[in-house]
């Protein structure tokens, strides 16, 4: 941690999907650490940052929180865009809201950037007996679709944190730099020195 | 974010400065009535510039006097006769810009000069001045012909104009050269008319006289075409934000390249914007919703949440204020939180608008309604704070506080001062933790400052309290025993009162659940401990550093904290000794006080505590210490042997610093009755500079205490390697002594089987060998002592090989052997003595001894024999022969003759071997020497003399074993002993491999 090569990179992150399905819980338990039973309904957007360390390297998240009500769907296009991350969260005790995350994808792949990496999120797994979406069902969907996938509880804190720490390991994995040309340019530096030597001995 | 910190309580940011009719004062008949339609204000000047712009084409000009709370009408100018829908200040060029009846208008800023219309433009919906960073954005007026470009893929096109002689719709365009333009400011705004946006560059020359159509100002224009139904708009650097019924879109004002932000929802309200001058962003709304972006279209935090969709938005520094209906609403930008709501006129009184002049401070708003405007005036963040301080709302004031902390509008000197102030208004309500919370977050607070509460004025320290009393809203210093008192009966009042049905300001937690006294003061206490604590590490001056420490313990006694005060006393500090003495020891801290006078270099004192205190452990009167009579007390005060060596330990570290005999003797004393160990330490210590007189010391140690004595010598013998006789006899007496004592107490106890009835306390038991031992060597390697006083001592006692070491040193060597070899009956030693002495006679006075023994003995015959086994060659065959007893068996006498004389065979056998071993060497070493001198050497032309390098040709020359040559004439000069390479074979013989010689 304390190393000085230690790199902070910066990610916006944007959490997606229908109302209700706990977008704002689980920032809330992975910014925080609180859970409210009754969570006000976002209006607009609220915005959050929080850093997540990956070996010697730290990722910081600029999380938009968007309101899953249909009324603001319009805005979310200005969320979304230039996100490095989306996690689409659905509420696994409502299949509507399955199918609602499902054209969230649709969305992101459609209009998004290529290289948003979208993790889908099926919360509230802390209420097994009211389950109505299967994790098979939703695992098929996930590899079909490119995403990983998770079922998380924003209550007992249930792979909250486990989904932001991928979703940095994976930011941090893309973000490998391509191999330096560097060399390349310290065998052309020396050369033209002598050019421009050579050249003005010349002249 | 949750909903219920949005709402943070009523806090007074604005409040009202005045009112006015602005019929009234503009003196229009109450029948034809003037209703506001647009507002703007501008503080660069004072006073303070208002325009108001009404439904009738009007431009009204005030001034207002924000101290006095005067205002007066300056002029009132028609400008069409239609509503007048927006007034822009444009600080760069002077000038006002009006929008009505869709045309542009512009005006100097004093209304003194005709309105001159644009008239090339028309059907406008919006207009904005852009908002730069700083730099100047090259739009590129001076192109060449109609440029049309496609940029995007929304099909809007770009269309550049160049200035220049006439344009369509009349404009006269006087070109500008490059050095006119430098003297000239100039100002970009963003016109939306019909289908299309137009750049407009507004430019004022130096000579404002020109014979322009807009009163000196010189317009130059851009376009960028098919852009609809704008309702709103803002320009930040090169991004015009366009605001539509469908949503907001993007334009690069370079580029004319668009991107949508985003669309509104159906059935919204129409779309606004507000540039917020701060931040350089600008506030979208959807609904109630203000969404901030930044100048490329990014959204900024979360959303601020509106309580209604408001009609007008102003910013205020870090405050958007927003106003609908007769209300208006102060929300903080960065958190989104409500921080003010204010009524200024009666719902449904129309239209509302407010305006400040956010160029400048903006601390002026104005508030309008048709027909009434509202000035308010913002309170200072210092005001704010005292007025909830005043109100006893410490919550809000600390919240308060952070937000201004975080923003940065508060000055250090300011934070420090509200913390000091906020920390003594929680002290004198009791809430002492708080409190030094507060007053650890002043960096300008004096530890001083709290020396009134702990100790009563006047005191030394009184004329080191600052007399700061900050805002003057907590009373003055007062112990903390009173402010307990004191805040006590108010909270009794408090209760009373609400009994009664009265509001009171005390706090909520104390009145439903009352403190006692005791459990007050003690938060109070520590809590102030706490704070001079921290304090101890700060940079103070030393009488402060002296009343913090002095107090620190003051308080650490109240507590009896009797670790933290012992703690104190004993590690660097500056505790004021006179102040604590009586104190500490009228309340029993003799151990603290003790420490605290060693700190402060006046051992004497401490060493006297010390003495006390390990007299009083021993005999009990620990018991009656008042201190742990009533609390308890750490284990080491409870424990009385513990303690009494606790006290022994902590007299003999300062012991052993001191370099005052007289107080080292003094204590001395108890220290060894206590502790041997301590007492040696504290003689032998090496920490003192100047050793203390030996022979004073020694007279000191009580005689009783042999083993101090004995140690004390050994140290001065062995370690400081002293060769004074004395010493080394005192020391070898001493052990004499012990080892005596030793043996008798053994024999004793073994002959009385009363195993501890003998009290064997300056004796460690069991320790007679190790006592012995110690002896012997030391006798042994000691030259320094007088050997007849220590025999004249163990003359009488069964130490007889002690008694041979001495009569060893003293020469006497058939006492010696007498010893050895009849007392101790050790052939070995005796044998090794005579080996010592080194003469023949010796082994012949032994045989003599073990053939005769006298005093009756029987003759040691073994012991003999041996003695002419392992020595037989030393003695003379006759002299042993007469020696032999007549009285011998035969047997016996010839076992011990033929010994004797084997042993001369076998001496004679071993000299002849020697002897051919050394002839055989000596014929090796003759061989080789032949081998060496028959050696071949072969000469050349060009050999030369290793000496003087001359040729050798014919000459004769000399060879050294060392291979060198030389000439006959340097040899003669060397010599033989030494080479020409300077090599000298005595001192450093040559060997060859190959020679025989091994040895």
């Amino acid at each position: 941690m304390a190393m000085p090569s230690n790199k902070i990179k910066n990610a916006k992150l944007v959490l997606l999907g229908d109302v209700g399905t706990g977008k704002s819980s689980l920032v809330l338990r992975f910014v925080k650490g609180q859970f409210i039973e009754f969570q006000e309904s976002t209006i607009g957007a609220a915005f959050f940052s929080q850093t997540v360390s990956v070996n010697d390297e730290s990722v910081k998240f600029e999380i938009w929180d968007t309101a899953g009500q249909e009324r603001y769907h319009s805005l979310a296009p200005m969320y979304y865009r230039g996100a490095a991350a989306a996690i689409i969260v659905y509420d696994m005790t409502n299949p509507a809201s399955f199918s609602r995350a499902k054209k969230w994808v649709q969305e992101l792949q459609a209009q998004g950037n290529p290289n948003t990496i979208m993790a889908l999120a099926g919360n509230k797994a802390d209420m097994l007996e009211a389950r109505k979406v299967t994790a098979e069902a939703t695992k098929t969907y996930a590899q079909e679709n490119g995403l990983f996938f998770m079922e998380t509880s924003a209550k007992t804190a249930l792979n909250v944190n486990d989904i932001f720490y991928e979703i940095a390991k994976r930011l941090l994995l893309q973000a490998q730099p391509a191999p330096n040309p560097s060399g390349m340019i310290l065998m052309d530096r020396p050369a033209d020195g002598t050019e421009t030597r050579a050249s003005s001995c010349c002249s | 974010m949750e909903a219920s910190s949005r709402r943070s309580g009523d806090r007074t940011v604005l409040e009202p400065l005045m009112e006015i009719n602005p019929a009234e004062i503009a003196g229009v008949s109450p029948a034809t009535p003037l209703s506001v339609r647009s507002v703007a204000l501008s503080s660069v000047s004072h006073p303070i510039l208002v325009f108001i712009g009404t439904g009738g084409g009007k431009l009204l000009l005030l001034s207002l006097d924000p101290s006095s709370k005067s205002i007066e009408l300056l002029r009132s100018v028609s400008v069409s006769n239609r509503p007048i829908d927006s007034i822009e200040i444009l600080m760069e060029i002077d000038r006002i810009l009006v929008l009505s009846d869709g045309f542009l208008f512009l005006i100097d800023r004093l209304l003194l000069q005709p309105v001159r219309k644009l008239g090339f433009i028309k059907d406008v919906t919006a207009a904005t001045r852009r908002v730069g960073f700083g730099d100047s954005l090259n739009l590129d007026f001076s192109g060449d012909g109609l440029l049309k470009a496609d940029v995007s893929s929304a099909g809007q096109r770009l269309l550049k104009k160049l200035g220049g002689g006439i344009r369509a719709n009349g404009v006269k365009q006087p070109r500008v050269s490059e050095s006119q333009r430098g003297k000239e400011s100039n100002c970009l705004i963003a016109v939306a008319a019909l289908k299309r946006l137009v750049l407009i560059e507004l430019l004022v020359t130096a000579s404002s006289d020109v014979d322009s159509d807009y009163g000196g100002v010189s317009v130059l224009l851009k376009e960028i075409q098919g852009v609809e139904g704008v309702k709103t708009m803002t320009w930040i650097g090169d991004s015009i934000i366009v605001g539509s019924l469908d949503g907001y879109i993007l334009f690069s004002a370079s580029t004319g390249k668009c991107t949508p932000i985003f669309s509104l929802p159906e059935s919204s309200g129409p779309p606004k914007s507000r540039t917020l001058l701060k931040s350089k962003e600008v506030l979208l709304l959807v609904d109630n919703v203000g969404v901030v972006v930044n100048d490329v279209g990014q959204p900024v935090g979360g959303s601020l949440v509106f309580q209604y969709v408001p009609e007008s938005i102003a910013e205020m520094s870090s405050y958007v204020i927003v106003a609908r209906d007769g209300k208006m609403e102060l929300y903080r930008r960065k958190t989104g939180t409500c921080i003010q709501s204010l009524n200024f006129a009666k719902s449904g009184s129309g239209p509302c608008v407010v305006a400040n002049d956010e160029q400048q401070s903006g601390e002026v708003v104005l508030v309008a309604t048709s027909h009434k405007v509202t000035f308010l005036c913002k309170v200072s963040a210092e005001e704010q704070i005292k007025g909830l301080l005043r109100k006893k709302n410490f919550k809000e004031a600390i919240c308060l506080l952070e937000e201004m902390e975080s923003e940065d509008e508060i000055t250090e000197e300011m934070l420090s001062f509200i913390h000091a102030q906020l920390g003594f208004l929680l002290l004198f309500d009791l809430h002492f933790e708080d409190a030094v919370n507060h007053f650890l977050l002043s960096k300008s607070m004096q530890p001083s400052e709290l020396f009134p509460f702990i100790m009563r004025d006047p005191n030394r320290w009184s004329h080191l309290v600052p007399r700061n009393r900050y805002w003057g809203l907590h009373p003055p210093p007062v112990p903390l025993e009173d402010v307990v008192d004191d805040g006590l009966i108010a909270i009794q009042r408090g209760m009373f009162l609400r009994k009664a049905g009265v509001d009171t300001s005390a706090d909520e937690d104390f009145l439903s659940n009352l403190p006692s006294k005791a459990e007050l003061l003690e938060s109070g206490i520590t809590n102030i401990i706490r704070y001079l604590h921290v304090s101890r590490n700060k940079d103070l001056s030393p009488p402060i550093r002296e009343g913090v420490d002095t107090l620190l313990m003051f308080l650490y006694r109240a507590l009896n904290h009797v670790d933290d005060m012992e703690q104190l006393a004993s590690s660097e500090n500056s505790c004021v000794v006179e102040e604590l003495e009586s104190l500490l020891g009228d309340s029993g801290h003799l151990r603290t006080l003790a420490f605290l006078y060693a700190s402060k270099g006046m051992s004497s004192k401490a060493l006297s505590i010390w003495h006390i205190l390990a007299r009083n452990y021993s005999t009990g009167l620990w018991k009656d210490n008042p201190i742990s009579a009533e609390r308890d007390l750490p284990d080491v005060s409870v424990d009385p042997i513990t303690g009494q060596k606790a006290a022994a330990i902590e007299a003999s570290k300062l012991l052993e610093e001191s370099a005052d005999q007289d107080l080292v003797l003094e204590h001395l004393g108890w220290i060894a009755d206590i502790d041997q160990d301590l007492a040696v330490m504290i003689l032998t210590s090496e920490k003192r500079v100047n050793q203390l007189p030996l022979e004073e010391v020694l007279n000191a140690i009580d005689p009783k205490k042999v083993e101090i004595q004995q140690r004390y010598l050994q140290w001065l013998i062995e370690d400081q390697d002293s060769d004074d006789i004395h010493f080394h006899t005192l020391y070898a007496l001493s052990l004499a002594k012990s080892a005596i004592e030793a043996i008798e107490s053994t024999s004793g106890s073994t002959n009385f089987k009363a195993d501890n009835e003998r009290n064997v306390s300056d004796v460690v038991s069991g320790s007679e060998n190790s006592i012995r031992e110690k002896l012997q060597v030391f006798l042994q390697a000691s030259d320094l002592y007088d050997p007849e006083e220590v025999l004249d001592l163990i003359g009488r006692s069964e130490l007889w090989l002690e008694k041979a070491i001495l009569c060893k040193k003293m020469g006497q060597e058939t006492l010696v052997l007498q010893i050895l070899a009849l007392k101790l009956e050790d052939c070995e030693a005796a044998e090794q003595y005579c080996a010592e002495i080194g003469r023949d006679d010796a082994y012949m006075q032994l045989l003599d001894m073990y053939l005769d023994p006298q005093n009756g003995k029987a003759p040691m015959l073994n012991a003999a024999v041996r003695l002419l086994h392992n020595h037989g060659e030393s003695l003379d065959p006759l002299q042993v022969l007469e020696k032999l007893s007549p009285d011998m068996p035969l047997q016996l006498a010839s076992n011990t003759i033929l010994r004797m004389l084997r042993a001369r065979v076998h001496h004679h056998h071993q000299g002849q071997i020697v002897h051919q071993i050394s002839k055989a060497m000596s014929l090796d070493a003759q061989l080789a020497r032949i081998e060496e001198r028959s050696r071949y050497v072969q000469i050349n032309d060009e050999s030369i003399c290793d000496s003087c390098h001359a040729r050798l040709g014919t000459k004769l020359f000399a060879m050294y074993p060392d291979d060198s040559i030389v000439c006959y004439k340097c040899y003669r000069r060397l010599g033989e002993s030494t080479s020409a390479r300077g090599r000298n074979f005595k001192q450093d013989p040559v060997f060859k491999q190959g020679w025989l010689v091994t040895r």
